[in-house]
């Protein structure tokens, strides 16, 4: 029983140390986030991602196939719209 | 007559024991819920399967020599398997959610509550004769976390023969989300806050996405060296995939790898399925605590919630505390699909992510903490 009562008030010491540690750990991280990577946001905006996203467009465009078939359907749709609009006007 | 004899004796008809029998349908009941009922079958197929290797008679499948000992001591024992794993889940990880909205963080903190208030009733069990220790009941506890590897991983470290019940226990939960937390998730919160729309979140930059995991990793270094086999692995696999320049590594660790190393873990878990492991009353009690944990850690993780609403000037939906409780992405789905029911225009999906991947840094942390302190 004194056994017992010993493992109890060191379950209850660790559910205390443990839930200290992972509310300050976790609450260091909301201040790394909110310091540190919030200015390097700031400082640093997307250019990796831009520039990946501009070669890949580059690349679309080389590549003939790489065009979905649903764009050059909505593409030729309008200037075929287009076409008929300006001859109208005409 | 005598060849005849020791021909029968060497069938299995004549060396099955009860116990085999029974854990051979134990693992039956696996593969039946894996395939019928698609409850976690990438890890209970080749669980439920190991389950059965490892009870044929007179195979030696767990024994030295045989195919599952060595996968067990090679992959489990030694923790490689779980710490791959968890190098998998970095890689499939976006932290974006998170970095937008930090304070979620303490959610995923809240609902680690279940893992340490569990230690109380693992060793309150030791009243009605079951015979837990503090590295028993420690190993028992992180089946609130929710997260297989981490339990596994802590099993494997403080109770090994308790690593079969553990394993069953915390993915059968992990499956059981969209059961277990829902009723929880009602009884805590009132329609209007559960009909709580949240601001979109902001865009988080290729920057942030590459210097978050470092500076986890380096936290980690300082204040908890013990988490870092967990927490390390994660963050490889999580810098691999954003830095964007060894896609093929991420591509690998989120796919091939992932796949072969949950084929052995599977295995491995499952030969610790044998009788005189599983069938025993330790067993019952480790899956109503687990069950006990993963209430406990929903339940905190949405009061958190409310709490924060009660100083915040931007509220949060407190659906989104459930997510605290990792079950990467099933538990950010369950919120999202009790909030649409509040409200049917309520997109909490991406908002839950991060109290989500908050829960797996905290159960990380908190298995780490359960090493120093008690392994």
């Amino acid at each position: 029983m004194e056994n017992l009562q010993q493992l109890f008030i060191e379950a209850g010491t660790l559910m205390l140390a443990g839930m200290v540690f992972v509310f300050t750990f976790l609450g260091l991280l909301i201040v790394f986030i909110k310091v540190v990577l919030v200015k390097l946001a700031t400082k640093f905006p997307d250019a990796i991602v831009e520039s990946r996203a501009s070669s890949k467009k580059n690349n679309k465009k080389q590549d003939g196939n790489a065009v979905s078939p649903a764009v050059v359907a909505a593409i030729s749709c309008a200037v075929t719209q287009y076409r008929q609009q300006h001859s109208a006007q005409k | 007559m005598d060849s005849l004899k020791l021909l029968w004796m060497s069938t299995g008809l004549a060396n099955f024991e009860l116990g085999q029998v029974i854990m051979m349908l134990v693992g039956c009941g696996l593969l039946y819920l894996a395939i019928a009922r698609n409850f976690e079958p990438l890890l209970l197929v080749p669980m439920g399967f190991g389950a059965i290797l490892t009870n044929i008679p007179a195979a030696g499948f767990s024994e030295v020599g045989g195919l599952l000992h060595y996968i067990y001591y090679a992959g489990i024992d030694t923790g490689i398997f779980p710490l791959l794993i968890f190098m998998g889940v970095g890689a499939m990880t976006d932290f974006g959610a998170l970095i937008a909205n930090p304070k979620t963080l303490l959610l995923g903190a809240a609902a680690q509550f279940g893992i340490f208030a569990t230690l109380f009733g693992a060793i309150a069990l030791n009243f009605v004769g079951l015979d837990f220790s503090m590295k028993d009941a420690s190993a028992i506890a992180i089946i609130g976390g929710a997260d297989g590897p981490t339990a596994i991983f802590l099993a494997s470290k403080l109770a090994p023969d308790l690593l079969g019940a553990i394993a069953v226990a915390a993915y059968s939960y992990m499956a059981l989300v969209p059961i277990i937390q829902p009723p929880i998730m009602r009884a805590l919160t009132t329609e209007d806050e559960r009909k709580i729309e949240m601001a979109q979140l902001r865009h988080v930059t290729k920057v942030e996405k590459i210097i978050f995991p470092l500076g986890v990793l380096m936290m980690t270094i300082f204040f908890l060296p013990a988490a870092t086999p967990l927490v390390g692995m994660f963050c490889l696999g999580n810098l691999m995939r954003e830095c964007g320049v060894v896609d093929r590594l991420s591509s690998t660790a989120q796919n091939e790898l992932i796949n072969i190393v949950t084929i052995f873990l599977g295995l491995g878990v499952g030969s610790k399925l044998s009788a005189e492991h599983f069938l025993n009353a330790k067993t019952l009690g480790i899956l109503a605590l687990g069950a006990v944990a993963f209430s406990i850690g929903t339940a905190t993780g949405v009061l958190m919630a409310k709490l924060m609403n009660k100083f915040a000037k931007e509220k949060v939906n407190p659906l989104i505390g459930a997510a605290g409780v990792s079950a990467v992405p099933m538990a950010a789905r369950v919120a999202n699909k009790v909030g649409l029911e509040a409200n049917p225009h309520n997109f909490l999906l991406m908002h839950a992510m991060g109290p989500n991947v908050a829960g797996v840094l905290g159960s990380a942390v908190a298995a780490g903490i359960l090493l120093a302190l008690v392994g």
